[in-house]
């Protein structure tokens, strides 16, 4: 029986050997082929959300929980009536935020706070980096210093105050002092976190690939590390942010200029309760806004590249 | 090398357990080798390694010597110290005795994992390979594209590492340790995460790439039949302390097939001769 025929059984030795010429035989244009076929079996492309779609996931949820907590605030209004000095309503937090703006007041706490809050982060960014690379890259130094740092990085800055007011008086000086003993230790320790993390092997590719110290640490280190860095820039600037206002709120006068914080304090001394909500409401927002605009969507970028970020959206 | 030598004396006095077209034979003595070839491309010597002052010995007075565009293979159960044999020569760890000369310089080394940096896309990754030669910014492109078609894999060039399959991701890696230009190819079990289907298509893919290119390559694994479908040399290693204990040479009659007869005679002898070895680490 020709070998054609045999449908059901296979007699042995029937085959032709094609074992050593079958892959030569074939074509070089098969193989491709067959190569592409099964590549495109096992990868399935990723589906991206539509705009619609991130907005319904992302942005809805939070905007509807924010106008429901609103709503039972003047809901509570409504029905206890509570003494409106100590429980203004959220129409008096929305006069004197109006109020504020309309005197020009606001904007100018707002800019000076967040340009100082910007500042101090950024001296911030560029004493902390180095330091975390020396940090991850040498031992002694580490074992020396690591400690100390992560000390600094649980005591709360606001008793830095007392003594840099101590020490460089009411000035800029104080609250960029403050401001940096909040977020070096934060952005080091990310970025010794991130270094911590870089799995062996791609040390060793860069290793083989000939790579020097210097290329090593811009081109495998550094970027490898971004995810750990980023968490600590993060918190870097959380840290910033928090110093910044404790700082203002302490230290006010001299020549230190009108910020959100020394906003607070002066509605505190007024009793104006609106005027502080109103003040804490702004705070809070400007911390959102930032997170939202710079570091939610670098994050993203940064994670998504490297398929670390698909959990999220199932 | 008495152990060897018996071995030896074993097999030719069965002459029907030599399976035609592969000419088997015994790990000679490695001093004739040397003598005979002028000709080297890596040449191991009095080689041994043990991990600190008090540790064990993993690999034992290795004496080897590899001739220029050969496929050979490492092979051995786990503990044998294959790994760091070929870490040694490619430099990144060092021996405790003897010395390794690889004649072209450094090698080029792949991983099991595919180790490929996962910030960058496919191209990018072997463009790294290229700029970190020094292969001038104009043309890296073009060459990491050539080098991808290379290993069919230009469409997925901007593709990141988390988007394509294992098997792709070890050809990103092969084609980007094959963009370092080196003469000298280690291959650390690059294929033993993949499944089977993938992984019989990667040997065609290696041993095409490898006759286009002419590179030497050392390949270590602990699978027998990669060993006999792939290698020009299969060497058996024993474990604890790891040694040489067995050469096969097969001629190369052109392109094998891991089902073909000839590489199944040639495993089941390989498998024999390395469940031996693993039999005297009992008790």
């Amino acid at each position: 029986m020709p070998p054609e025929t045999t449908t059901d059984t296979i007699v042995p030795g029937s085959r032709e050997p094609d074992a050593v010429s079958g892959s030569t035989a074939g074509s070089h244009a098969d193989f491709r082929t067959l190569e592409a076929g099964l590549d495109a079996l096992q990868t399935s492309p990723l589906a991206e959300k539509g705009p619609w779609r991130r907005f319904a996931d992302g942005v809805l949820p939070p905007v509807v929980l924010l106008l429901a907590l609103i709503a039972a605030w003047q809901f509570y209004i409504v029905i206890a009536k509570p003494r409106p000095d100590l429980t203004p309503g959220p129409l008096d937090v929305l006069t004197s935020i109006t109020d504020l703006w309309s005197t020009g007041h606001l904007q100018t706490a707002v800019v000076t706070s967040l340009s100082r809050g910007g500042i101090g982060f950024l001296i911030a960014v560029a004493i902390g980096t180095p330091l975390g690379l020396l940090l991850a890259e040498w031992r002694l130094l580490r074992r020396a210093l690591g400690p100390l740092l992560s000390g600094l990085q649980v005591l709360p800055s606001v008793a830095w105050v007392p003594a840099a007011i101590l020490w460089f008086g009411l000035s800029d000086a104080t609250v960029y002092f403050v401001v940096l003993m909040g977020a070096v230790p934060s952005i080091a320790n990310g970025l010794v976190a991130g270094v911590d993390q870089i799995p062996p092997q791609l040390r060793r590719v860069g290793t083989v690939l000939g790579a020097n110290r210097v290329e090593m640490a811009t081109l495998v280190v550094l970027p490898a590390a971004m995810p750990g860095y980023l968490a600590g820039l993060k918190q870097g600037w959380a840290f910033s942010w928090r110093s910044l206002m404790a700082a203002e709120i302490i230290a006010v006068g001299g020549s230190i200029g009108f910020g959100l914080g020394s906003m607070l304090q002066q509605s505190r001394e007024l009793a104006d309760l609106p005027g502080v909500l109103a003040t804490i409401l702004v705070i809070l927002f400007v911390g959102i806004l930032v997170e939202l605009v710079l570091f939610a969507p670098a994050e993203r970028r940064l994670l998504r590249r490297r398929g670390l970020y698909l959990t999220a959206g199932r | 090398m008495s152990a060897v030598s018996v071995t030896e004396r074993d097999r030719t006095d069965i002459p029907g357990n030599r399976p035609p077209g592969i000419i088997v034979s015994t790990n000679t003595a490695p001093a004739a080798i040397v003598a005979a070839d002028v000709e080297t491309a890596i040449r191991v010597e009095g080689l041994s390694k043990r991990f600190g002052k008090a540790g064990p010995v993993v690999l034992d007075n290795i004496n080897l010597t590899i001739k220029p565009g050969e496929f050979v293979c490492l092979l051995g159960a786990s503990g044998c110290g294959k790994s760091t044999l070929l870490n040694i020569i490619a430099g990144l760890e060092h021996p405790s005795e003897g010395a390794v000369t690889v004649a072209s310089g450094k090698s080029a080394v792949m991983f099991q994992e595919s180790a490929l940096f996962p910030w960058l896309t496919a191209s990018r990754n072997v463009e790294l390979a290229l700029k970190l030669r020094g292969v001038p910014r104009g043309r890296r492109r073009g060459e990491a594209r050539e080098l991808l078609d290379l290993v069919n894999l230009a469409d997925a060039a901007d593709k990141r590492p988390h988007e394509l399959s294992g098997g792709m991701r070890q050809r990103v890696a092969l084609a980007r340790s094959l963009a370092q230009d080196r003469k000298v190819l280690l291959m650390d079990e690059p294929f033993a995460a993949l499944d089977a289907i993938t992984r019989d298509l990667l040997h065609e893919e290696l041993e095409r790439v490898w006759r286009e290119t002419g590179r030497t390559i050392v390949f270590v694994t602990h699978n027998v039949r990669e060993a006999a479908r792939l290698g020009q040399r299969v060497l058996l290693m024993s474990s604890r302390p790891g040694r040489i204990r067995n050469e096969w040479r097969i001629e190369d009659n052109g392109p094998r097939r891991i089902e073909s007869p000839e590489v199944s005679r040639l495993a089941i002898e390989i498998t024999n001769h390395l469940r031996e070895e693993i039999r005297r680490n009992a008790a």
